[in-house]
């Protein structure tokens, strides 16, 4: 007999051993998909999750992926933490990218060591002003922040759209929805010559040092667990709430305006449509992965960062769509989710019972 | 009809406690029987056993010498047990009788029928017609137990059921209950109020910890018997000093307090009007859902109603939010002590970092000063007796009353002028409840002033100097305690007047 009894307790291994379990059974489940598919899933596995990785230039390829990844969800983390629910990371980024982007074309053809800074300053003040969107909505005309951030994920999309079109668009580009190349003065320095890995990973790993601080030991973060947990006990503690949301929203938007600029002035080197391969909403499934914690979010981010490339390197040797990749990430997600359950629950597996007397 | 119900060595095991532990008992029709305990004592989980709610892992329940399987409230039906729970299952928005055809098997004709006998043999005064939410608690009570009689029941179990009743409600309801007594009807009285017990109970229980620790005659009883058998120690009583007004300073004053809500479930304030002394204990009774909560949250600051509307030593405060009022020596206890005044699953020092009041220096230059708040927080364990050192404990894992005295504590521990609480023994035992009734009557004696809002008539004729009674979210007027008796009380508390 199977006994399900509720656990008095959430005990800390649990809580970062689950994420750990929904990885095993994520990769066991895409093994099955593998498997019905005709591949040996063993193969296929190590082609999606070893092959990516097994020189240098992956390996550089995987922090590239994981650099915004891991800096978006850090912001997402603050949100989350205090029961804002910002879905709309992926339109914060992509406006970053575009004041970022239009600030790197106004100073075209300028050299000079504060281009590239202002620019990334430029980047991280568009993510948050356009995650003030839905937090100034949601305090003063109480509307729902998830409807209103995802929304503006397609306002900012038709925007970049619209942009690298028409009055951005590379005067000598053959109509190509793009930009011109940024610059050399605009562009993130790379640290090893033929790889991509670029400075961009300093920044993240100093805003995930700075959210830790911030979450752990500030009272600002004091205030965002407390009203996290429980919002009734921050009113009655007298804890500003509108200031509070705004003030996380920013933060968030600044992280993935960041990640946006990161993304031009590095790998990238240009405004076109497709700025973001969806970072900002797989960044919500890293956050969740690394338990909103800075340090199992940088986790969190390299796991997640690998089903980008391993779907890349599947295409290639399995001929398998890309989007294989989203398969994954979906699947951890939800093993995550259901291996909660474990959190709150307890399985007991008993002997058959005798009936007694 | 003579039904005999038995339960036999009844066992339930919880993971955290032993809720019932060996319980036997029996009980003979024509008697109502009490079943008393503090809360935690396991009543609730016997009388859960008995209507199926609950399975027990051990033991068994004879109806008549007959063993029965409880395994669902539709066994307990199906053999006859009744139950009127503490909190009400009934649809808000559908009328009595839709209500009450629901769960019967009856054509509707032949329900009404026996519906209507039913109010007529008890004189039960119930427009079947009209939405539930329309009817007081003590019609909703009726409702339930119709609900019951409608199956012709052996046995009758009622679970508090007179905890949201006002005193008129709670005597209609004993003389129903003698009356079905009468008839063979076997009842079972679960409560933790000693004075029930011992006006309409022929039989006692008592419980403690999970085990039956007497049974006896009320006849042969006392509240002292039976109050030292619920606790299991000689309970100190202690009385409040008559308070003789050595400091004249009026510390608060509250004046044309209006509150209209958007929200259809909460209370509306009437127009308000208060003052309260130095050394100052103001009762508010009430039946609670009268407005108690919107009061407390516009004293504390949680809702902000105007600007002009609360004067606190002189200065204007109506504007300021819970922590800005701390900085003026105001304190705040409120009801929800488990999700609103604590939050469980953090550990007690950042429990106590809640009070974050300016001398407290716990976040200096918006940095945690972890050292200082534990010192602190140990500082409030042992002076409130809170039974435990350890300050990285998360507070889900204190008792009721530990909680209570670790608010208490950190509210109190700033010596405010002003503390404002709301049902503060609310769901405590009696050791607790002794503990906070003493601190409250100590502050006052320290020239410190409180407002009491409680649910609970004894608490606050102890406590009090002066009583008001806040209906339908007007206040009566407000009167020293020594001319309030609880019967006026309850007239007031059920919208009557005085005088």
């Amino acid at each position: 007999m199977i006994k399900i009894e509720k656990r008095n307790d959430v005990s800390p291994s649990i809580y970062f051993l689950t994420p750990i379990l929904a990885i095993f059974l994520t990769l066991f489940g895409g093994g099955i998909i593998f498997f019905v598919l005709g591949f040996n899933p063993l193969e296929a596995l190590k082609f999606f999750f070893i092959t990516p990785i097994s020189d240098l230039y992956g390996f550089s390829e995987l922090l590239v992926k994981a650099t915004p990844l891991c800096l978006i969800a850090i912001g997402l983390s603050f949100c989350f933490k205090s029961n804002n629910w910002n879905i709309g990371a992926e339109g914060q980024l992509i406006f970053g990218g575009i004041v970022g982007g239009g600030v790197a074309l106004l100073f075209y053809g300028h050299d000079g060591f504060y281009v590239l800074p202002i620019i990334i300053l430029a980047g991280a003040i568009g993510g948050m002003i356009f995650a003030m969107i839905p937090a100034v909505l949601k305090t003063y005309f109480n509307t729902n922040e998830i409807l209103v951030s995802l929304m503006l994920v397609y306002v900012a999309k038709l925007l970049l759209d619209y942009l690298v079109v028409g009055p951005w668009s590379n005067p000598e580009g053959f109509n190509f929805p793009e930009t011109r190349q940024f610059s050399e003065s605009a562009r993130m320095p790379t640290l090893f010559d033929g790889l991509r890995i670029h400075a961009g990973i300093f920044i993240t790993l100093i805003t995930v040092f700075l959210s830790w601080l911030i979450l752990y030991k500030t009272y600002l973060g004091f205030q965002i667990k407390v009203s996290g947990l429980s919002l009734k006990t921050a009113k009655y503690a007298g804890y500003k709430g509108k200031t509070m949301i705004i003030i996380v929203f920013m933060i968030s938007g600044a992280c993935a305006g960041l990640a946006g600029v990161g993304e031009i002035t590095g790998p990238i080197g240009q405004l076109h449509r497709n700025i973001s391969p969806d970072y900002g909403f797989t960044a919500i499934i890293v956050a969740f992965l690394g338990r909103l914690n800075p340090v199992g979010i940088i986790f969190a981010s390299l796991i997640v960062a690998l089903t980008y490339l391993g779907a890349e390197t599947a295409q290639i040797f399995l001929q398998v769509p890309k989007y294989t990749g989203q398969v994954f990430q979906g699947m951890i997600l939800f093993f995550l989710l259901g291996s909660d359950y474990l959190l709150f629950f307890k399985i007991k597996f008993l002997g058959l019972k005798k009936n007694e007397l | 009809m003579n039904t005999k119900l038995r339960v036999s060595e009844i066992s339930k095991i919880y993971p955290s406690c032993v809720a019932n532990d060996e319980i036997s008992l029996e009980f003979g029709s024509g008697k109502i029987y009490a079943l008393l305990g503090e809360n935690g004592a396991g009543k609730s989980t016997l009388v859960k056993i008995l209507s199926g709610v609950v399975r027990p892992d051990k033991g068994e329940v004879f109806l008549n010498d007959k063993s029965i399987k409880l395994n669902s409230p539709l066994d307990a039906k199906k053999n006859n047990i009744g139950m009127v729970f503490q909190h009400f299952n009934l649809f808000e928005t559908l009328s009595v009788f839709e209500n009450l055809s629901i769960d019967s098997d009856k054509r509707n004709e032949d329900l009404r029928l026996s519906v209507n006998n039913i109010l007529k043999k008890y004189n039960f005064k119930i427009d079947l017609d009209i939405p539930v939410l329309n009817l007081s608690a003590g019609q909703k009570q009726k409702v339930e137990i119709i609900r019951c009689l409608i199956r012709n029941p052996k046995v009758l179990i009622m679970d508090e059921p007179t905890s949201v009743l006002t005193e008129q409600e709670t005597e209609d309801l004993f003389v129903s209950l003698k009356q079905f007594s009468d008839e063979g009807i076997l009842i079972i009285y679960i409560t933790h109020k000693l004075k029930e017990v011992l006006s309409i109970c022929d039989e006692v229980a008592v419980m403690r910890k999970g085990k039956i620790v007497s049974v006896s005659k009320t006849k042969e009883e006392k509240i002292e018997t039976l109050a030292n058998k619920m606790v299991g120690e000689n309970l100190s009583t202690i009385k409040k000093k008559i308070n003789n007004f050595k400091y004249k300073d009026e510390i608060l004053k509250i004046s044309n307090l209006n509150f209209s809500s958007d929200d259809p479930y909460e209370t509306n304030l009437i127009n308000l009007n208060f003052s309260l002394k130095k050394g100052e204990c103001l009762g508010i009774a009430g039946i609670s859902g009268n407005g108690q909560s919107e009061l407390f949250q516009i004293l504390s600051g949680e809702i902000i109603t105007d600007y002009t509307s609360i004067k606190f030593r002189d200065k204007e405060i109506s504007k300021l939010n819970p922590r800005e009022r701390r900085e003026y020596l105001m304190a705040f206890s409120p009801e929800d002590r488990i999700s609103q005044a604590a939050v469980p699953e953090l550990k007690i020092y950042e429990n106590v970092a809640l009070n974050n009041f300016k001398s407290s220096n716990f976040f200096e230059k918006g940095l945690v000063n972890e050292k200082k708040i534990k010192e602190h927080s140990k500082k409030i364990l042992s002076n409130f007796s809170v039974n435990t050192d350890n300050v990285e404990m998360k507070s889900q894992f204190l008792s009721g009353g530990n909680l209570q005295k670790l608010i208490i504590g950190r509210e109190l521990i700033t010596s405010p002028e002003l503390l404002v609480c709301f049902n503060p023994t609310w769901g405590l035992d009696v050791g607790a409840i002794n503990y906070i009734h003493e601190t409250l009557i100590n502050i006052n004696e320290q020239g410190k002033s409180s407002i009491l809002i409680s649910t609970d008539n004894d608490e606050l004729l102890k406590l009090s100097d002066r009583i008001c009674v806040i209906y339908k979210g007007k206040l009566s007027k407000i009167m020293d305690v020594n001319e309030v008796t609880p019967e006026k009380l309850g007239i007031l508390m059920g919208g009557g007047s005085i005088d």
